[in-house]
């Protein structure tokens, strides 16, 4: 009680800028690490994947001349590291609205916490879901014929995600309302997030297309493995560096004792 | 009611106030990730053509899909 005493009487939480600033600056680091994390592992499985399409490309039509490229492979690598990296910052600026709008919802004493399981939750709707039911895949597979459904799947599996999320999240809400122990709302948000999954997984049509037998199982294992850890990298950091960075921006605003 | 019967930190459980240039931020950014990820000269015929090769690597390394 006396630790009342030695707190501020009017409490500021932090103002969305600062909060955004710092967030956007994790995801730019989050985007960097994962495109080097791209340009080491992931490229070791594009590249056979690129000399696959060519091997295709000169078999299919001996008298035709090569497509023009329209970059050279080493810009298309700094484009793989810059497209990384966008995509850290695009993943922060929408994180940092979400976060700041939930935040007093989400459990835990300080933001580090929070950021962090904000960002493991978004690993789960936006990398792990659609690696499960879609997995990524190298160049030389795709249908080009099949683009536009693979793509609705793709979506919709990020949409299917965020509502399941929602849905868990307001049940736990309630369930705290109604005093249910934390035990049993555990139990019940991981049961409902596992139903909801499966009818995710169900309802939703598979990846029509069908891997060429010239494309070997380990060059896609690898390229898929790779991916995901990617995007480990990019929202750990992102949870990480965004949860420090906040942390040393509010924690000096908790109580100390 | 607070979950935190042992002082509650002081500003943890206050709302944050979200300001509107946020959204339109966030939608913002999310535009120009579809544009260099999915828009395959759909939108913006040549740019979007020129994009799709730049930051080929970067949308099949992610997991989206391509052709």
């Amino acid at each position: 009680m006396a630790e009342t005493l030695y707190r501020p009487a009017i409490a500021q939480p932090p103002r969305f800028g600062q909060l955004f600033g710092r967030l956007v600056l994790a995801g730019a680091v989050a985007g960097a690490l994962a495109g080097v994390f791209s340009l080491l592992v992931t490229e070791r499985a594009i590249a056979p994947a690129l000399a696959l399409e060519e091997a295709r490309a000169a078999a299919d039509g001996a008298g035709h001349e090569p497509a023009e490229e329209l970059f050279s492979r080493g810009e298309q690598l700094l484009g793989g590291f810059v497209g990384t990296l966008l995509a850290g910052v695009v993943v922060a600026v929408v994180f940092a609205a979400v976060y700041a709008l939930i935040r007093h919802r989400l459990p835990g004493r300080t933001d580090f916490p929070r950021v962090v399981l904000l960002a493991a939750v978004g690993f789960g709707i936006f990398a792990l879901l659609p690696a499960l039911k879609i997995p990524a895949n190298p160049p030389a597979v795709g249908d080009p014929a099949t683009v536009g459904t693979r793509t609705a799947i793709y979506g919709a599996v990020l949409l299917c995600g965020l509502i399941s999320a929602m849905l868990v999240s307001a049940l736990v809400s309630y369930l705290r309302s109604r005093e249910v122990g934390q035990a049993a709302s555990a139990i019940a948000a991981v049961a409902a997030t596992a139903v909801l999954l499966v009818v995710v997984f169900v309802l939703i049509p598979d990846n029509p297309d069908t891997i060429g037998s010239d494309v070997p199982a380990t060059l896609v294992w690898n390229f898929r493995l790779a991916s995901l850890g990617q995007l480990v990298v990019l929202w750990a950091a992102l949870g990480l560096v965004g949860g420090w960075l906040i942390d040393r921006l509010t924690g000096s605003s908790v109580a100390k004792r | 009611m607070t979950s935190f019967p042992h002082a509650p930190s002081s500003t943890s459980q206050v709302r944050v106030a979200v300001p509107a240039w946020a959204w339109a931020l966030a939608l913002l950014a999310l535009f120009a990730l579809y544009l260099i990820a999915q828009d395959n000269g759909a939108v913006l015929s040549q740019f979007g053509d020129t994009a799709h090769e730049f930051f080929h690597d970067a949308r099949h390394s992610l997991g989206m899909p391509c052709h």
